[in-house]
């Protein structure tokens, strides 16, 4: 007697010739959702937590000011005196009239300089602002 | 006869693209940053110099003043109170003024020191924030059944409208040296 080998008749393969279109949607997701950063940040902050927090909606009206640990102050790409943010952030709201100005303050800080910023910024007619804090769980 | 010459398939060797788009997607998976701008909003008053600003009497039952000094001991109301209790402290006396005229609203004033800790101010600012947003839930789950997020933008106005948020950050006093 004789025995035939038994051999699935199928192929062992799998098909690969989608697979470029389904990498390709990947990508332009990324591509999509991908924002570059702009900025270096030079200064070093912890930001607080809270619960009662908002997403800001629009993303092209933000304009951010970090304050760091050593009560530097940084807008843009580079570190500004006191004094100049009202004319700094003058010229922002020109471009952008309802700019929304992010507070990136380290949490350890003390209210003073807050209120100083808060009150060039006043001077500067940019009243929306944002206390960046992240989810507190 | 003439023969047709045969034209040979032009193809392009594919099998590579996956290759390359991988590399690609391998591109923008390291250089995204998803990171959503989250934090406690706010609108400043408009800059009044000091000369000219004009003092409004505000009657002692609608305002709710919380006062943080540089130790971070909160005083709401005169009373001494920890950073915790201020929301539920504050939400009947929200609620109770639901009804009322919009110049009859509840106004949460809040004063600190120039040496009290950012930190600290921030969780006062969130309590009295979510003090708020609990009230606007209440109210619509009241009226609508549904959560205030929940609502259609209409809705949402009203709510708003019954419930607005306003908090007063003080104007900052001259530094005594």
């Amino acid at each position: 007697m004789k025995f035939e080998k038994r051999r699935a008749s199928t192929k062992q393969e799998i098909p690969t010739a989608s697979m470029p279109d389904i990498v390709f949607m990947l990508l332009l997701f990324f591509m999509v959702t991908t924002t570059l950063r702009e900025v270096d940040v030079l200064v070093d902050f912890k930001l607080p937590e809270a619960k009662a927090i908002e997403k800001i909606e629009n993303k092209r009206l933000v304009s951010y000011i970090w304050v760091g640990k050593d009560e530097r102050i940084q807008i843009n790409d580079s570190i500004v005196k006191l004094n100049e943010i009202q004319n700094i952030m003058y010229n922002k709201r020109e471009v952008l009239p309802n700019i929304i100005v992010s507070l990136r303050i380290d949490k350890a800080l003390n209210m003073g300089l807050l209120t100083d910023i808060q009150q060039e910024l006043r001077k500067a007619y940019c009243l929306r602002i944002n206390y960046s804090s992240n989810i507190k769980i | 006869m003439i023969k047709k010459k045969k034209i040979p398939q032009a193809e392009i060797p594919t099998s590579s693209m996956a290759d390359i788009a991988f590399l690609l997607l391998l591109f923008f998976l390291v250089a995204t940053v998803i990171d959503v701008d989250t934090g406690i909003g706010m609108t400043l008053p408009e800059y009044v110099p000091p000369a000219e600003q004009e003092l409004v009497e505000i009657s002692r039952d609608r305002m709710a003043a919380v006062l943080i000094n540089e130790n971070g001991d909160v005083l709401l109301d005169g009373n001494p109170i920890s950073v915790g209790l201020i929301k539920n402290t504050l939400k009947p006396r929200i609620t109770s003024k639901i009804s009322l005229p919009n110049n009859k609203k509840l106004i949460v004033s809040l004063k600190t020191d120039r040496k009290t800790n950012y930190n600290i101010y921030i969780q006062a600012l969130d309590q009295i924030k979510l003090a708020f947003f609990e009230v606007r839930d209440e109210y619509s789950n009241a009226t609508h059944g549904k959560k205030f997020n929940d609502l259609t933008p209409e809705q949402q106005d009203e709510s708003k409208e019954k419930v607005p948020i306003i908090i007063s950050i003080a104007e900052p006093e001259l530094v005594k040296k």
